[in-house]
């Protein structure tokens, strides 16, 4: 089982918690980016195109911890940019930790086994490390060659330590879905505890336009790859969101369950579209029009199917439906049923 | 005809010169009016580079504009200056010209042209961007 049964068991009692009390919208993960400085400029990242002062800037441990307890989402994914790059960042983890908090480091891993020491094995704690494919192919999508053995080095370093890790892959239209299987493969032979996958989103700021993939297409490339999924692959994300991509199940996005806390404040109105910013996040839930968002709604929206606003849409319909809840207790059980 | 276009018919003062094919970098808008302010600011909100305003009482400002509230009843901008770490507020009232001065950081960066170009100089690129996160100690 991919996501150990604490954690399962904290995500579930938040979510009932929630509907408990007739929220109507609530946070599942606090996207949370310290600074947008990276030492990597991959083709179809959207996040790192300013000026170099504002690269410069960077939230303190004591704004990135507010932001977590204003926010009250049980896990924090913690993106950027490079948050290894980030001088405080192993406070910033300590203090989230400290709080009980699920987070997911996702780095690039070009820093992580350097600076592993400044780390204490957790179950809250998960590198989750970008890895976009075999060496090839990932090598190509960050633009620089000898990263992928790098970050396989520091994979297998952190697994050793007793860290939890997982990998993040984002998939561009050019993606083989042969390819990808024997990634997967590759990937869960280094030990690592589960995968997540996404379809990439066109950021209008991305260098690359040409390879996000269209609706329809993303879901012929995940049906492909995930189809007779093999008995050692496990995904550290929810077993509707893959039925999702693969196009076996409708949802609408949930642009609210992965709000985002950066430099300039609450994003409106979710991780990809930056329609401006709110100073508390109280604001970024009263005052955003969330109806003009999502598939259908909203042409920035068109083709999206990113985990950051539908991966909560997943998690919703394993707690408000039957059929949810049982394909997702199906799936999670046996993984291979699929 | 795109709506950077479009304002420019209406807004572009002429003394700009287009720097980037695609971009707003180089340009310089002199909104006529509160409608004019508003399409001009949303462009410039929306543009990945510094830009400079120059204000009513003759400061000119130069950052980054990472936010803009345009529906009150006094619309303001937020900026980030280049020079200072705290941002600032700019009512639009406030503003005379809008000059997208700073290098549009996402132009001209293609994965087709990164692709296209020769081992060599991609090589050479890659080296150059290594050599800058290594001076600043992020390798």
């Amino acid at each position: 089982m991919a996501v150990p049964i604490s954690q399962m068991y904290t995500v579930a009692t938040y979510v009932l918690s929630q509907k408990l009390k007739r929220v109507k919208r609530y946070p599942l993960v606090l996207m949370l980016e310290p600074l947008f400085r990276c030492n990597l400029a991959c083709a179809g990242c959207g996040k790192i195109q300013y000026p170099d002062h504002v690269l410069d800037k960077r939230l303190t441990p004591e704004q990135c911890w507010a932001a977590a307890e204003e926010c009250g989402a049980p896990m924090v994914s913690i993106p950027g940019g490079e948050p290894l790059i980030h001088p405080e960042i192993a406070q910033i983890i300590e203090g989230l930790v400290d709080r009980k908090k699920y987070i997911y480091l996702c780095t690039n891993a070009i820093l992580l086994e350097r600076k592993l020491d400044e780390y204490k094995p957790s179950k809250y704690l998960t590198f989750s490390v970008h890895m976009d494919g075999l060496k090839d192919e990932h090598d190509l999508a960050v633009c620089r060659d000898g990263v992928y053995d790098v970050a396989v080095k520091a994979i297998k370093a952190a697994v050793k330590r007793g860290h939890r890790v997982t990998t993040n892959t984002t998939l561009f239209d050019d993606a083989n879905p042969e390819r990808v299987r024997k990634f997967f493969d590759e990937m869960m032979a280094l030990g690592v505890e589960g995968m997540t996958i996404s379809p990439g989103y066109s950021y209008q700021k991305a260098p690359d336009q040409q390879h996000f993939l269209k609706r329809a297409r993303t879901q012929e490339l995940f049906a492909k790859i995930l189809t007779r999924p093999k008995s050692g692959w496990q995904f550290n994300q929810s077993p509707l969101f893959l039925d999702f991509l693969m196009g076996r199940r409708e949802y609408q996005c949930t642009p609210w369950g992965n709000p985002t806390y950066n430099v300039f404040g609450w994003q409106k109105p979710c991780y990809l579209l930056q329609e401006g910013y709110t100073k508390t996040f109280r604001e970024l839930m009263d005052l955003t029009e969330w109806e003009n968002y999502g598939t259908g709604r909203n042409e920035k929206c068109a083709d999206c199917m990113v985990h950051c606003g539908y991966e909560a849409s997943a998690v919703e319909d394993t707690f408000s439906t039957i059929s949810g809840f049982a394909r997702t207790a199906k799936l999670t059980l046996s993984p291979t049923s699929r | 005809m795109d709506y950077g276009e479009r304002l420019l018919k209406m807004t572009d003062s002429k003394n700009h010169t287009a720097a980037t094919s695609g971009s707003l970098e180089g340009r310089v808008f002199t909104p006529g009016s509160m409608k004019e302010a508003v399409e001009a600011i949303e462009l410039a909100f929306d543009y990945r580079g510094d830009v400079t305003l120059v204000l009513r009482s003759g400061e000119s400002v130069a950052g980054y504009i990472f936010n803009r509230q345009d529906d009150g009843s006094d619309p303001y901008l937020e900026l980030f200056p280049a020079d200072r770490p705290d941002p600032r507020c700019i009512p639009y009232r406030d503003i005379v010209t809008i000059a997208f001065t700073g290098a549009d950081t996402a132009n001209g960066k293609s994965w087709e042209s990164w692709v296209s170009k020769k081992e060599s100089e991609r090589r050479a690129e890659a080296e150059k961007c290594e050599a800058v996160a290594r001076t600043k100690g992020y390798l």
